[in-house]
């Protein structure tokens, strides 16, 4: 894809508001439509387009696989330790009322916090899964 | 009323998008009527969000664009090298 400069171009003005739409997905995501596994899988969209154009090898050297491995297990990770938190402070796992003093802001961080973790392993799982694909041999 | 006349219009020609999708000689005439196909499906999605008094589709209708571009660009690229992400062997092969 080297003699494509509009393709390349135009992936460069692009790439950068496709991340900003994903991070507006994830953290909007209460007020409107979208959420962590949208968010993850628009995120990945900017990632898979900087490797459909600049190839595989430059995308692994922006995302190296065990960075995105790590990713995908922190995700994971972050979703279960909310609920285990809920737990420590005496109520059901994924009880979001004890995240804070009211029960409120409590929902309100542990539902953000939640969906960031969503997020974090829908976009590496995604990146990881268009790795495996485009990295096979014919 | 304004809305429902122009999702129609906008209905009526995705059908013809999807006619020549299915019908085009070439794999660049069927690349194209979906690339229009989505393209007007974006649009469908923001003139249904104004109809049923719901503006905040045009989010989804931004998402969609953006899937629609890139996935062009995909199929593209696949029917051009024949793979997706230039593998010259060795490292650059599937990693999980």
């Amino acid at each position: 894809m080297h003699d494509h400069i509009i393709l390349r171009v135009i992936t460069k003005l692009l790439m950068p508001f496709i991340f900003l739409f994903a991070l507006y997905v994830q953290f909007h995501g209460d007020y409107g439509p979208g959420g962590g596994f949208q968010a993850g899988v628009i995120f990945a969209t900017g990632l898979i387009l900087y490797a459909l154009i600049f190839g595989l090898r430059s995308a692994k050297k922006v995302t190296p696989p065990r960075v995105l491995r790590v990713q995908l297990a922190l995700g994971v990770l972050l979703y279960a330790g909310v609920g285990v938190v809920g737990i420590m402070s005496g109520a059901e796992y994924l009880n979001y009322d004890v995240l804070a003093e009211d029960a409120h802001s409590g929902q309100h961080l542990g539902i953000l916090l939640v969906e960031l973790g969503v997020g974090l392993t829908v976009s590496a799982a995604m990146t990881l899964i268009f790795f495996l694909f485009a990295g096979q041999e014919q | 009323m304004l809305f429902a006349v122009a999702s129609l219009a906008v209905a009526v020609s995705m059908l013809f998008a999807l006619i020549r999708a299915l019908a085009g000689p070439s794999v660049f005439d069927r690349i194209l009527a979906v690339n229009m196909f989505g393209t007007k499906t974006v649009l469908l999605i923001a003139i249904a969000g104004f109809f049923m008094g719901r503006p905040e589709f045009l989010d989804i209708a931004l998402a969609y664009a953006l899937i629609n571009f890139i996935g062009t660009i995909a199929v593209m690229k696949f029917f051009r090298y024949r793979t997706l992400g230039l593998p010259r062997g060795g490292e650059d092969l599937g990693d999980l």
